[in-house]
């Protein structure tokens, strides 16, 4: 109560006697002095009026102290408990002492802080890493031999006003570059089960895309949503969605953007996603998600998903053929997703045992015009990818987990190039193993074993040991 | 599609409409003690939706998509506060898009605002463990403080349902009565519990020991939201010959293996109360709640 009420009166009063001990000129100070003993009456009043709040709340705290004094043997929890009026009366003092100071730092947003580290060992070299058949489009290895920096994320975030939110998550890659992950606002009063987002987030597709690093399950993300969207794929736009008002949870929505990003397709080397010096929409995503409880110990969400982007007439490189030969462009990239989550806990009680369970799939479209050794003509490719993970945490510090992940090569028609361009007969494999140590909410140190067969002929025995640290606010995760 | 979709909006429609046809509340409270306090005051006026049970921890709760489907339809959201839904609510609140839920809006009420905390930390610093920065979230284990938050639902009740201002103001002041005459009579009856020290789990049941002034000389978690371990409920066998407690005090929510131990090596009874309202089969309401523990407590104390 106080300390809600307090700033805005001190801070006039303050500013006014600053005003008229020394803004006046000596002419005006003798007529000035009658308002300054007025304002001096009124900061008088205003400090008596504190005292009979604090007295009030000594008199509060003392009766609480009284009843505890009264109990014959419980003198020292008495002493204990007046000890703590003193200092609540003290503290409600000195707060009407520098009111102004306490509210500044009041209003700072919430930051966290999370730090992730690595130590890995691959037998076949990382940095030369390739899944046959497909293109990621981010950074292609799956890690760094040796001690390594991961992510430093920093989230910030704070209400702008009784309309928005806003949110920045800024991080610091362990290469000494950064980059802006999320930086956008949120709506928070349209109401009817509306929410409008705008800036740069990441997108509502899929399940596991929307997900920090740090809140991952394993070291690193599946094969198929490395395959086709990097560790994270977001964009620069606007999002909507609406959560229908039903006893069971249906949610739909869309994004527009910019199309910063393509999906499945290999954006190194300076190509970017499309012709983005232009006016109008670039990229657009739809998303559906259905989930509720089954009894207290189930709950679960399934969604649908499609994204759409497109290469304008930016020219890129077909996997695993030669680039200076074979490219394609004009390219109109759609994926759909499927996405299942499960989580279970005895009597929904997640302190002690539970489960989570991931299930997605995807499918990828490309179409456009391909280039290659028999000419120039229109081309259709569609590949897939899916993967299953469970999580089981079986002691309040423990957790186990166990993934595996599939791509599929699926169809390709080359057009002119259907004899000279035959992609590998090969299916990318992965199979994954975790556990991880959970002393608090705030640390994790887990160890994790990869068996990759991701390129044609090689087997990769990956192995990882990861920290996780989470610094400042308590953060909230989405289911 | 289009069958999908003239599917859903024919569901949302229905929906809709059976919504507007019963004219009840949707009060959306995060533990069941808030639920048991909206029955005393709205009666069926309200229909209720807990998103926790008493069987969990409040402080480990998923943001389920149910949640979210509650949240969407309350009219009024009350829970603890003081940061003990800090891990889901907010995610909750934000994708609901409920406007009348806000934080600062009458939809939303925050307990804690409205009753005196304590624990309040000296030290800020997650090396003492989960502490809350705004003082002991569990505030529903003291019932005087079901009064002033009472009067507080009383009041937002009133402010979005007008209509029902009659019914609330009565069903609060019998409230008030029942639940002062009752406290007076718990005083009397856990007058022996004055002074007798306790081990308790977690710091669940503080306001339950600060009301009855009963001594807490020991947990079981060596911090605030860390799990007991074997090194730390060893020193509790070193602090019994310093600091004697009478008897082990978990909740029904928490796993009975670390108090069974102690209470082998330290040879005092285990005496477990139900965490909140529903945790037993006696403590079916607020009053049956109070009425359990004490009776618990004094059996306790004689064994």
């Amino acid at each position: 109560m106080l300390r809600r009420n307090a700033p805005p009166r001190g801070r006039t009063i303050t500013a006014l006697a600053i005003i008229f001990a020394f803004g006046l000129p000596a002419a005006a100070r003798a007529q000035a002095k009658s308002d300054l003993d007025e304002i001096r009456q009124q900061i008088q009043d205003l400090k008596g009026a504190y005292e009979s709040r604090i007295q009030a709340l000594e008199k509060r705290l003392k009766g609480a102290e009284e009843t505890a004094a009264s109990a014959q043997s419980s003198a020292g929890k008495a002493e204990a408990s007046a000890d703590k009026a003193a200092a609540t009366a003290e503290s409600a003092r000195t707060q009407t002492v520098s009111p102004i100071q306490a509210t500044q730092n009041a209003f700072n947003p919430a930051i966290s802080l999370i730090l992730d580290g690595t130590y890995g060992n691959f037998k076949q070299d990382p940095t030369k890493y390739a899944i046959t058949g497909f293109q990621p489009p981010g950074a292609t290895s799956p890690g760094d031999r040796g001690f390594s920096l991961g992510e430093s994320e920093l989230f910030v975030t704070a209400n702008v006003d009784h309309v928005f939110m806003g949110a920045l998550n800024f991080s610091l890659h362990g290469d000494d570059t950064t980059s802006i992950e999320e930086a956008y606002f949120q709506t928070l009063a349209l109401g009817s089960g509306l929410t409008l987002k705008g800036g740069r987030f990441f997108s509502a597709i899929g399940y596991q895309n929307s997900i920090h690093a740090h809140a991952w399950d394993f070291v690193d993300t599946s094969l198929v949503q490395h395959a086709f969207l990097g560790d994270n794929y977001g964009d620069d736009g606007l999002q909507l969605t609406w959560v229908a008002p039903l006893p069971v949870f249906v949610e739909v929505g869309g994004a527009l953007g910019r199309g910063r990003n393509l999906a499945g397709t290999f954006q190194g080397g300076g190509l970017v996603a499309n012709d983005l010096n232009k006016n109008g929409v670039g990229a657009g995503s739809a998303f559906l998600h259905v989930g509720g409880d089954v009894g207290d110990s189930n709950a679960y969400r399934v969604g649908v998903s499609t994204l759409r982007t497109s290469t304008g007439t930016n020219v890129f490189p077909l996997a695993d053929f030669d680039p200076t030969t074979t490219s394609f462009t004009n390219g109109d990239i759609r994926l759909y997703g499927a996405d299942f989550v499960w989580k279970w806990a005895p009597d929904g009680n997640y302190q002690y045992r539970n489960f989570k369970f991931v299930a997605e799939w995807f499918q990828i479209h490309r179409d456009g015009d391909l280039t290659g050794p028999g000419g120039t003509g229109p081309f259709s490719q569609r590949q897939a990818g899916w993967y299953v993970q469970g999580a089981y945490q079986f002691h309040p510090y423990w957790r186990v987990g166990l993934r595996y992940d599939q791509l599929q090569r699926g169809s390709f028609d080359g057009g002119v190039n259907a004899a000279s361009l035959i992609p590998p007969d090969f299916t990318p494999k992965r199979y994954s193993a975790m556990i991880d140590w959970n002393p608090s909410e705030f640390s994790r140190i887990r160890l994790q074993y990869n068996e990759d067969k991701s390129q044609l002929g090689l087997t990769d025995h990956q192995i990882f040991v990861q920290y996780i640290y989470s610094l400042g606010t308590h953060g909230a995760h989405k289911f | 599609m289009n069958k999908m979709l003239s599917w859903l909006l024919s569901w949302v429609l229905l929906a809709t409409l059976s919504s507007t046809a019963s004219a009840a509340l949707n009060v959306f409270v995060c533990e069941p003690e808030w639920g048991a306090l909206v029955n005393e005051i709205a009666g069926n006026r309200a229909t209720v939706f807990s998103a926790t049970t008493a069987m969990q921890n409040p402080h480990v709760v998923q943001a389920r998509p149910s949640l979210i489907a509650h949240a969407r339809n309350a009219d009024l959201v009350v829970y603890s506060g003081a940061e003990l839904e800090v891990g889901y609510l907010p995610v909750i609140l934000q994708q609901s898009g409920n406007d009348k839920i806000l934080v600062g809006k009458p939809g939303n009420l925050d307990a804690s605002k409205y009753v005196p905390l304590i624990e309040v930390p000296g030290i800020l610093d997650r090396s003492q463990g989960d502490v809350h920065p705004m003082g002991n979230p569990h505030i529903h284990y003291d019932p005087r403080n079901m009064l002033l938050v009472g009067e507080e639902l009383k009041k937002r009740l009133i402010q979005i349902d007008p209509a029902g201002a009659a019914d609330y103001e009565a069903r609060y002041k019998a409230f008030n009565q029942r639940m002062s005459a009752a406290i007076k009579q718990w005083e009397r009856q856990a007058a022996p519990l004055k002074g007798v020290a306790v081990i308790e789990n977690h710091k669940e049941v503080s306001y339950l020991f600060n009301w009855l002034g009963m001594p807490v000389v020991g947990s079981l978690e060596p911090k605030p939201g860390v799990e007991p371990t074997s090194g730390h409920l060893l020193e509790l066998v070193e602090n019994q010959k310093v600091h004697p407690a009478k008897m082990i005090v978990p909740t029904s929510n928490r796993d009975p293996k670390p108090s069974e131990w102690l209470s082998e090596r330290i040879k005092v009874p285990v005496v477990t109360i139900p965490l909140t309202v529903g945790s037993s089969g006696h403590a079916k309401d607020l009053f049956s709640l109070y009425d359990d523990a004490i009776k618990s407590l004094l059996a306790g104390l004689k064994s």
